[in-house]
């Protein structure tokens, strides 16, 4: 059977014995590299141009205090996203096809609920910890079984399970704010060293412990291998639907980890988790920008969150309207997925 | 065969008459293979032969349904991808199996990480390291540490593939079309590196439709043929023509209808057409109510100029020529207009909508016809069932789905397709693949009745003896350029084959 391979005439190889090939023969690879380039170093440099126009802009945007604000704002969206691109890391970064998890913010709004009612039903923090977490890892395991077992698109299960979750938040708070305190609560609340947020610090540990995960160890490797090219790491003799599964759970967990975050961080458990979804969704795919090889990294996400942290708190510290922050969240996914996706044609 | 090992062959791997059935068809019926320690042994077979289902069975990726399997003396009912791996069988695939984002040392040592002492981390300056060491050791290329896959050249990652097995300590090296993407410098380094590993008491299964290439390599070749073996050669009792002619069954001539027709006016004029790294300086004629035949391996071109012809690709030179007007199809609504018509090789992607009835799919390339704004669904029925009753189409009716016809008679809706289109070139790629033989002998009669009423038919297909019976010439098409033409009528199988299989290569490339 004929089928298509490239026919490949001599003149395109350099490759002889005891010569290294020479770059400038690799004409696709090369023009591949510099758009990667002008890529990462173009959103780098628009990352540090925001940062200088703020700076300028409003002398208060670059103090340790705000810097400080900005890092524990960003802590629920940055722990979310750091589980969605858990996600897209297993399941591809194809953004139709690959691995997607819709479900994070209304998973951290149930979780929160779930937190707030135990503890107002006089639970200790143990118990209401145990419950936000367990409800996480719970819905992530649905969207794992969803996956993995029932062979559903990422996209569309994950957006079927944010709306069993979100549901059933309705039920469990009936709507309204489920108010919750204690000592737990207000440690995380509270500042820490130098007047920054404890939630900063949370954040910064968090992506330390998940990115030695998944950048420096065995498991990590194997999980890219799992999403960019599984029959790849089939034939490495990889169990690829286990990791996929695993990393449903992990960002399962992360959402219930989220939910307890934003029960300290708003004193409770509030209504319209949902709206979260969008910033956490263009933080993850923003994150590719970031890194060096153009795939998904926790520390480009981590850039990424601060980097949408940082637009949102300079549009409010030079009152702009804060409905023009989602315009520009949207404009955003758009400019980095089609940026992303063109050139991943070229790679072909 | 049995023989060979009872005269103190010591056998790595024994087949004994494996069955694999998928659906109704035997992909394989009773196949039978012994591979000596230490030898390189080559698998050749023709399309449907039964070579990849053969070697899939080894990988543990199907399951035999009957016969047995011996690795190493010992039968195993359950072979597992990770058992075979367990037991030094290690497979360098056709499409290479590597992960686009990694470096080369990530490549390598996935699954088997090395890790800095006493942590969980990678140890990644180690597989850097290694990753170099191996392949200079092996192959002599120095390649950047940070290279990533997507950046290496074909031949590279075929390299980076074989070492990644090279580390695991195999026994048994199995390739599977190793050069198809290859060429002849690397081919040559490739075959070099093959010795040596056989040398250092490897053994080799070594599949490849280059029969030049076997004749080079190997110790002992496997004709298989119809998912059975026709022969066990050593390779100094026999030469590239005589495992051609094992290959091709010469027995059924008669399965070939086809009538004797005229040459009329020039329909499709093509000259020096070139598309660069896929095909150069091709030049056809082809006439009302003639059958031409084009065919060569995987990346010989031939599939590409039928793809040109259709629009879908653009050429970067030469002329096309429609009824003697100049033509530059560059979408396929171009060519219909020009009354082209394309069956595709995958039939149930691109040939027909699985899901439509046959009406729909009948009318669809030609609905203008059949439409004042509205579709005139009287018109459209009885144009299908005049054409079902023509091409002879067995269905529940012009209303059945088209997913509910068998392999043969989807093909016929493809091609009845362009018959209410009243298209007048026929381009054909693999027209008959996965139909069964009663089926095969329909489209073929179909294709004579075309050529009857003045259609000139171009039929691309890899099967050389249907080729030779349908068609009246032949064009090979061997590494990106038509290397010979045939007239269908004078030629056996096993003479197109050596062409196709660049047997003579050795020749061309010496000039």
């Amino acid at each position: 059977m004929l089928v298509d391979a490239p026919y490949i005439p001599p003149s395109v190889f350099g490759l002889e014995e005891k010569t290294s090939p020479e770059p400038e023969k690799s004409g696709p690879a090369l023009g591949r590299r510099l758009a990667t380039l002008a890529l990462r170093g173009g959103s780098l440099a628009v990352f540090a141009g925001v940062l200088v126009f703020f700076s300028i802009a409003a002398p208060f945007f670059l103090t340790v205090g705000n810097i400080g604000n900005v890092l524990g704002q960003s802590a629920i969206a940055g722990v979310l996203a750091i589980g969605l691109t858990i996600v897209v890391i297993a399941g591809g970064s194809n953004v139709v096809t690959g691995g997607i998890d819709l479900s994070l913010a209304a998973n951290m709004g149930l979780s929160a609920a779930v937190y707030a009612t135990l503890a107002q039903a006089g639970q200790g923090d143990a118990v209401a910890i145990l419950g936000a977490l367990g409800t996480g890892l719970a819905i992530g395991a649905v969207n794992a079984a969803a996956v993995t077992l029932a062979g559903i698109v990422p996209l569309l299960a994950t957006l079927a399970v944010m709306n069993v979750v979100a549901g059933l938040e309705l039920v469990l708070t009936q709507n309204t704010v489920v108010p919750a305190s204690g000592e737990f609560l207000s440690t995380l609340s509270a500042s820490g060293p130098f007047g920054v947020p404890v939630l900063a610090y949370v954040l910064l540990g968090f992506t330390l412990v998940v990115a030695a995960i998944v950048q420096y160890t065995p498991l990590g490797l194997r999980l890219y291998a799992v999403g960019e090219y599984p029959d790849a790491a089939r034939a490495a003799g990889l169990p690829v639907r286990s990791f996929v599964a695993g990393s449903f759970l992990a960002s399962g967990l992360c959402g219930g980890f989220a939910g307890i975050l934003s029960v300290s961080y708003l004193s409770g458990s509030t209504t319209g988790a949902g709206e979260m979804l969008l910033p956490v969704v263009v933080t993850a795919l923003l994150g590719v920008v970031f890194s060096r090889r153009l795939v998904p990294t926790i520390t480009g996400t981590l850039l990424s969150a601060l980097f949408v942290g940082f637009l949102i708190n300079g549009f409010q510290l030079l009152n702009i309207s804060s409905t023009l922050v989602s315009g520009v969240q949207g404009l955003l996914i758009l400019l980095v997925v089609s940026a992303t996706t063109l050139l991943c044609r070229e790679a072909v | 065969m049995v023989d060979a090992v009872e005269n103190g062959g010591d056998a790595i791997l024994h087949f004994d008459g494996v069955v694999k059935r998928f659906g109704g068809a035997a992909a394989l019926s009773g196949a039978s293979l012994t591979v000596r320690r230490g030898t390189v042994h080559g698998l050749v077979g023709q399309n449907g032969a039964g070579k990849s289902t053969l070697i899939k069975l080894l990988a543990g990726l199907h399951r035999a349904d009957e016969g047995t399997i011996e690795i190493d003396g010992k039968a195993y009912e359950r072979l597992t991808p990770h058992l075979a791996e367990a037991l030094g069988i290690h497979f360098i695939h056709q499409d290479r199996l590597l992960v686009p984002t990694f470096t080369v040392g990530e490549t390598l040592f996935l699954g088997r990480e090395p890790r800095i002492a006493g942590t969980p981390f990678l140890d990644r300056a180690a597989m850097r390291r290694k990753a170099a060491e191996m392949l200079d050791r092996y192959f002599g290329l120095q390649l950047p540490a940070s290279a990533l896959i997507a950046d290496l050249s074909a031949a590279e990652k075929q390299i980076v593939q074989i070492t990644r097995a090279l580390i695991a300590n195999p026994k048994v090296l199995v390739f599977d079309e190793p050069t198809a993407a290859l060429v002849r410098r690397e081919a040559d380094l490739l075959f070099r590196l093959i010795r040596r590993l056989s040398e250092e008491g490897i053994t080799i299964l070594y599949i490849s439709h280059y029969l030049g290439e076997i004749v080079d390599l190997c110790d002992t070749v496997t004709v298989l043929r119809n998912g059975r073996d026709v022969a066990t050669l050593p390779i100094t009792e026999t030469s590239a023509a005589k495992i051609g002619a094992l290959m091709v069954n010469r027995a059924i001539g008669e399965l070939y209808p086809k009538p004797q027709v005229t040459p009329g006016e020039t329909l499709l004029q093509v000259e020096n057409l070139a598309l660069t790294d896929r095909y150069d300086e091709v030049s056809f004629t082809l006439r009302r109510g003639e059958v031409l035949g084009f065919t060569g391996l995987v990346g010989s071109g031939a599939k590409e100029v039928v793809r040109t012809l259709f629009g879908l690709d653009r050429p970067t030179g030469g002329t096309v020529s429609v009824k003697g007007e100049a033509v530059f199809a560059t979408d396929p609504a171009k060519a219909t207009a020009k009354r082209l018509a394309l069956v595709p090789e995958d039939r149930r992607r691109d040939g027909v909508a699985l899901d439509l009835a046959v009406t729909e799919n009948t009318t669809l390339a030609s609905l203008g016809r059949f439409s004042r704004g509205l579709i005139d669904r009287g018109a459209e029925r009885r144009q299908t069932e005049d054409l079902v009753k023509r091409l002879q189409i067995k269905t529940d009716g012009i209303d059945a789905l088209v997913r509910t016809l068998s392999g043969g008679n989807q093909q016929k809706v493809a091609i009845a397709k362009w018959l209410s289109r009243q298209s007048e070139i026929y381009l054909l790629d693999e027209p008959t693949v996965g139909v069964d033989i009663a089926a095969k002998v329909e489209i073929y009669r179909l294709i004579g009745e075309l050529a009857e009423r003045g259609a000139g038919i171009l039929v691309l297909s890899s099967d050389i003896e249907e080729l030779l019976g349908i068609t009246d010439r032949v064009l090979v098409f061997f590494r990106g350029r038509v290397t010979r033409e045939f007239i269908s009528s004078e030629t056996s199988p096993d003479q197109v084959l050596t062409d196709v299989t660049g047997a003579h290569e050795t020749l061309r490339h010496a000039g």
